[in-house]
Parts: structure tokens; sequence; C-alpha cells
């Protein structure tokens, strides 16, 4: 029931592929076995699924949590436009790139673990998802607004000076009603 | 905030204990198997052709047995709830650390793959010492066909090895699947692959079979070590054959091998009995669907939900899981009970709040036309309403607050619901308790979710105080969102108001007041609620009083 976000998986299983691997080619590298240059390819490789991996996408639906300090990885992954963007691109990518990792026995096991992780890239490309950068959100201020009212310029009508001078001996009689109307209706 | 130590032995001490003994019982067990693997008489020959990853990879399979029993056992929830129910077998402090079974079974699984790494390091560099060292001497112990086998073939012709490869996928995906971020956004991903435990541990049972490893068992009349003194014709001959002698006639036969029978069964197949059992009965138990009896709207998003069910008993504090086949038949979510059956009604009842997909889907099932305004409506349109099916109820923290003498309900929100429960059973009878305070204090946002349990408040506070006991029930309720004002303007939400407060609650002195009047008093402080304040609470519990009070910390959660 509900849209399940294939990507968040597939992004969190091809970064554990990408350690396995890391941590399988240094092993075959350290060791020098037979086929250590696989191993090698292997450290190049886990390195870069790692980085490529490593910021997570923003989820269409709910709050998204980022990982630690992925800001400027979210930046580097952000430039390369549709390339990271797209979900196909990345299913066929961890696809090709695990491929040799599955000639030495060190390596194996990431090899079949980035497999899978391709598989569910390549489910959630189906699906029509596709990557987003979590970037902080700008505070928006509010511009100020046209609220203000230009003060006005003039002062209101008033009758003229002698009629305005106080008349102490009659005040009911010195009130006076404005000739203009001095409110805005 | 300072740390005592006296606050932090009793809120993390049994925890640590627990966890000390845990890490204590692995270290001894991997280093017992290690030490007879490279000392023991028995496999000297292997050791010789293996090397270190004999030793590395057999302890670390101890400790996996170990852990793969371990993982199983605080999953078994409605054992669990049965044993915080029998106050006689257990100790409050026992039923404390029932409520971290969950992070139990997080360590053991963590240790599970950490262990597992190793494990399958250890054979990788042993499936390479098998092509390699492959012995001439002791043709039985070879796995490798010849010598210089390519290791990638030894491993996917053997039983050991597929079934290895297999567990170790299946293991990786359930462990990728598990963290926090899958968990929280698309709980069935977690939910399935998890699931694939079963075949984890039908494939385990079978992972030895075939015995790659085998022991000698001849050592009496073969001493490890006699066929060299045989063999050795050309070097040291003048030295070896005064040796020699004494011990070809204690070198009598060929050594002889045997595999392993395979262990694992012995550690897994109680454990993973004991849960298939509680699986079982829990699909038995939520076999019959429950009668909807009332749905009301209440504001800010929140239904209530009355059933009825045959046969149904709850404590105070439990929750259950509902299951709507009209909403999605594998989807299954926790509610905590607002209302327990009692001896005078038998309906009980949940509040939920409608905040995700399956919520949404449900609340229209049940409310068809939804209306706008904020008013309380009762509808009672018994024929639409879906089948509902009900298992449970689960044992929680929050089943202790009775059993301390002074109790802080501290509620977020709605995380409000299994103090709820704790109300209505003390709007019941108070006196049966061994609770002689409670202070509750409930944060919302805004001032309209008051009004879900505004009634109940009232009446236990009108109850307490007609009963002469005005200290019993101390309510605190805050409104945290300041922008807004509104005012409860009922007169029969009188005590409400007078103890409503606008923004957010200041738990230091909160704390300090509760301490100065119970001293020397042990108080259980219950939080129900957003991570922040549970956070905020757990410190303050841990840190010094000058009050001598003790605060014990319990947290409910759910994922």
């Amino acid at each position: 029931m509900g849209k399940i976000e294939w990507a968040m998986w597939a992004n969190e299983q091809a970064l554990a592929s990408g350690l396995i691997l890391l941590t399988g080619g240094i092993v075959g590298v350290a060791g020098q076995f037979r086929g250590w240059q696989f191993a090698a390819y292997a450290v190049a490789a886990g390195v870069f699924v790692c980085l490529l991996e490593y910021p997570r996408s923003k989820r269409s639906k709910g709050t998204s949590v980022e990982r630690t300090g992925q800001y400027c990885f979210t930046v580097c992954v952000k430039a390369f436009g549709p390339l990271t963007r797209n979900y196909y691109v990345r299913a066929f990518l961890h696809a090709a790139i695990c491929v040799p990792g599955g000639f030495m026995l060190s390596t194996v096991l990431g090899c079949v673990c980035l497999g899978i992780a391709s598989l569910i890239y390549l489910v959630a490309a189906i699906r029509g998802e596709h990557w987003e950068p979590i970037l902080p959100r700008k505070e928006v201020r509010k511009p100020v607004t046209e609220s203000i009212k230009n003060p006005p310029q003039n002062p209101p009508p008033r009758p003229p000076a002698e009629m305005r001078r106080k008349r102490v001996d009659d005040l009911e009689g010195a009130a006076y009603d404005n000739p203009i109307s001095v409110t805005d209706d | 905030m300072v740390v005592s130590v006296r606050s932090w032995v009793a809120n993390e001490g049994g925890k640590h204990l627990i966890l000390m003994l845990w890490l204590g019982v692995n270290t001894w067990l991997f280093i017992k198997t290690y030490l007879m693997y490279s000392t023991g008489q028995q496999y000297h020959y292997l050791y010789k052709m293996l090397g270190l990853g004999l030793c590395i990879s057999r302890a670390s399979a101890s400790v996996l047995n170990l852990n793969c029993s371990l993982v199983l056992l605080p999953m078994c929830r409605s054992l669990l709830t049965f044993v915080r129910g029998t106050h006689t077998v257990s100790s409050r402090k026992t039923r404390r650390l029932l409520d971290k079974s969950k992070t139990f079974h997080v360590a053991c699984g963590v240790a599970i793959c950490i262990f597992s790494v190793v494990h399958v390091s250890a054979h990788l560099v042993n499936v390479v010492n098998f092509s390699v060292s492959y012995s001439d001497d002791f043709p039985a112990l070879n796995l490798a066909r010849y010598r210089g086998e390519d290791p990638k073939l030894i491993i996917l012709t053997t039983i050991p090895g597929v079934t290895g490869v297999l567990l170790v996928l299946i293991l990786f995906l359930m462990f990728t699947s598990s963290s926090h971020c899958v968990r929280v956004s698309n709980y069935e991903i977690f939910w399935y692959t998890h699931n694939l435990f079963i075949i984890f541990y039908i494939i385990l049972m079978v992972h030895m079979v075939g015995g790659a490893l085998k022991y000698q068992t001849n050592i009496e009349t073969h001493p490890p070590g006699c066929l060299r003194a045989n063999q050795s014709g050309t070097e040291q001959q003048g030295e070896e054959l005064e040796q020699g002698e004494d011990e070809e006639r204690r070198c009598r036969e060929e050594a002889r091998f045997q595999p392993h029978y395979p262990q694992t069964w012995l550690w897994v197949s109680g454990p993973l009995c004991l849960y298939c059992a509680e699986r079982f009965y829990r699909y038995i138990r939520s076999c019959d669907p429950v009668t909807i009896v009332t749905v009301i709207r209440h504001p800010c998003n929140v239904i209530e939900l009355r059933m009825l069910k045959k046969n149904f008993k709850a404590r105070p504090g439990q929750y259950i899981v509902l299951n709507c086949p009209g909403v999605s038949s594998f989807e299954n979510h926790p509610f905590t009970l607002t209302t327990c059956p009692t001896q005078n009604k038998e309906t009980f009842g949940i509040h939920l709040r409608v905040v995700g997909d399956w919520t949404d889907r449900f609340t229209q099932l049940l409310l068809p036309e939804p209306r706008t305004d904020l008013e309380i409506l009762p509808m009672v349109q018994q024929r639409r309403y879906p089948k509902l099916y009900v298992d449970g109820p689960f044992g929680s923290p929050s089943e202790e607050v009775f059993n301390y003498d002074v109790s802080v309900c501290v509620a977020g929100g709605i995380g409000v619901t299994p103090f709820a429960c704790i109300l209505h059973a003390l709007l019941d009878g108070w006196t049966g308790f061994r609770l002689q305070r409670l202070y509750f204090v409930w944060v919302c946002r805004e001032l309209q979710s008051f009004y879900w349990f505004a009634e109940l408040l009232c009446a236990v506070h009108h109850k307490l105080w007609q009963e002469n006991r005005p200290d019993y029930f101390n309510l605190k309720l805050y409104v945290s969102n300041t922008d807004s004002l509104q005012c409860m303007s009922e007169e029969k939400y009188r005590p409400l108001t007078s103890r409503l407060l606008v923004g957010r609650p200041r738990w230091k002195l909160l704390f300090e007041e509760i301490g100065k009047t119970n001293k020397h008093k042990r108080v259980g402080v219950f939080c129900c609620g957003p991570k922040g304040i549970s956070r905020t609470l757990h410190r303050l519990c841990n840190s010094t009083r000058s009050s001598g009070t003790t605060f014990e910390f319990n947290k409910e959660s759910f994922s």
C-alpha cells in the first residue's frame, strides 16, 4: 500500500556494497594475492561508489534526513546534472562497475552486493523516481510590501484661521462641520 | 547538568550490566574456541594446514551461534508481555530491562553482522590455504580436490560454500534495509526483508553439512607429530632418531579424521521454535475480526475508535496492532489503547492520529463523508465499517506507572494515549494501587488538542477532589504554539484552563519542584513524545538532585 521509495533502499545497499568492495580491495592488495590488480581496481571503484552514494536524495513526500556532512557531496553530485539525477544511468553504471570485481575472491562479495543494488535502482528508475538534492532551505524574507501607506503630505482641510480661533464664550457654536470629508471612504 | 552516580546507576545500571554480561559471554566463547582450535591436539594437522584462519573462523562461528539464538528471544512479544504481567516472577528492575528488548535485538544483530564479516574473511583465507597447502600426507583432511584448485570453485561446489554465500546475501539485504531512515520512510521494505530470517535460519542449520573441517579421532594411538619422526630421514638424523624411537612405539596407526556434526541446530532450534510458536499464537489470537462499535472524530485530525472483541483482556498502558485488509493486507500498525475493557464496559478504544497514507485511507473507510468543521460528531453506521483484525495486547513501559509511589507522566501531542488509559483506570478505582501521587504534564502544539481528553481529565480531577485527595493528581498543560492564542471557554473545563500555560515547559524547574516535594523518594518518569523532550528528560533524570530524589526514566516508543 502506498508508494515505496525504492531508491532510498537502493542507496543504502549501494553505500554498503561500496564499503564492502573497498574492504575486499584493500585486503586483496595488502595480501598481494593472485589477481591483485582487480583488487586495486576494486579500491578505486569502492571509493567512487561511496562518494556517489553518500548524499541522500530528497524524499518526494515526507521529511528527508540527510547524512552528516553530506552538503559538499550533494553539491558535487548535483554538478553532473542529468547523469546523476537519472536512476537508469546509476543502475547501469553500478552493473558495469561490479563486473570486474567478480574475478577475484576477496571482491566477489562486493560485486554481488553492488549487483543487487543496481537491480533495485533499476526498479526505482522504472517507477519513475529520480535523485533530488537536499539543499538548505533559503530563508525567504518577506519583502517589505506596500502596506506602509504614504503618510499624508498635506494637513487635513480646515476652515480659515479666524473661524478656528477658540471662542471661549460660545463653545457649542464653535463646533463646525468639515466642508470636505476627512475620512477616505 | 552534572551526572550523578546514584541517578545514573538507577537509570542505566541494569542495562549496562546486561551489556557487560553479554559482551563477557561473547568474549569468553570466542577465546575458548580460539584456544581449542589453536592448541587442541585433535586439530593439530588442520591447524598446520590452515593456520590462524582456522581458529578465527571457528571462534567467530561459535559467537555467531550464540547471537543467532539470542537475537530471536527479544522479539517474542507475547512472551515478554506475559513476563511483564506476572509480578510475582519478576521485580520492577527486571521489568524495566524488558523495555530495552529491541535495543538488545539490535545489538545481537550488529554482532551477527560484524562476526559474519570476520567469519567470512577468515574462511576465505582458509579456502585459499586449502588450495595452496594441499596436504599429500593426509588426503582425508583436504577440501580441495587437487593442489592449486581455484578457490572460487571450492566455494561454489561445496555445501558450506554455497550456503555461506546465500547466508551472506540474505544478511546483507536484511542489514541494509533495517537502517533508521528506511524504517521510517518505507517500513514495508524493512518488514518483508526481515522476514527472510526464516530462510536464513533454515540455510544456517544446513551450513555445516558436508563437513569441511575435520578433527582427528585417534589421538592416543597416533599422537600428532609422530609421523614427522618417521619420515624425517634426511635432516638431523642423529638427534631425531633418539627421540623417534620413543615415539615410533607410540605412533601405531595412520591418523583418522572425522568431520564435525552440525552443531548450529543445538543452539538455534530452541529460540526458533519459541519464536515460531509465538507467531502462530499471535496469528490464532488475531483471527477473529473485531466489531467496530463507534467512530468519533476529534479536532486536530484524531479519530477515536471503539471496538469489541470476545475474550479480549488488556492492562492500562498496553498497545495493540491493527490490520485492515480493506486498506492493505499485509500492513500492521501499532496503536496504544486509550480505554481498556473493564467489568462494566467491554469495549476498548484507541485514538489514532491521521498522519500517513494508511491512517488516511483507514479514516476514509470509517467515515465516508469527511467534514471540515471541528465538532465532535458520533456516527453510528454499522454496516459500512471495514473488517478489522487486532493483534495484542502487548506490554509497554507505561504499565509501570502504578508501581511507583510517585509518577510523572510527560506526554507530547498524541503521545498522551498510554496515559489516557491510566487515567481511566484511576477513574474506576484509584485506591487499589501503590501510586500515591501522579504528575501529569501534557504539551501540545494547539489548544484544540486538549479536547481529546478534556472530559477525562476533569472527571479525574473532580473525583479526587471530592474523595479528599487533592494532591494525588497534579495536572500541567502547555501549549507550545504561542502565535495564535485561543481559550477554552467552557465552564466545565475550568480545572484545565486554570492549569494551562503558554509556551514550552521548563523541565529543570519542574523537576526541582517535584524533587522538593518528594524528598528521598523514587519517582518514575514516563515519557511518550518527540525525541527532543525524551532526550532532555533522560539527561535530567541522570543529573544530580539536591533533594535526594531518584528519577527513573522510562520511555515509550514504537519504531
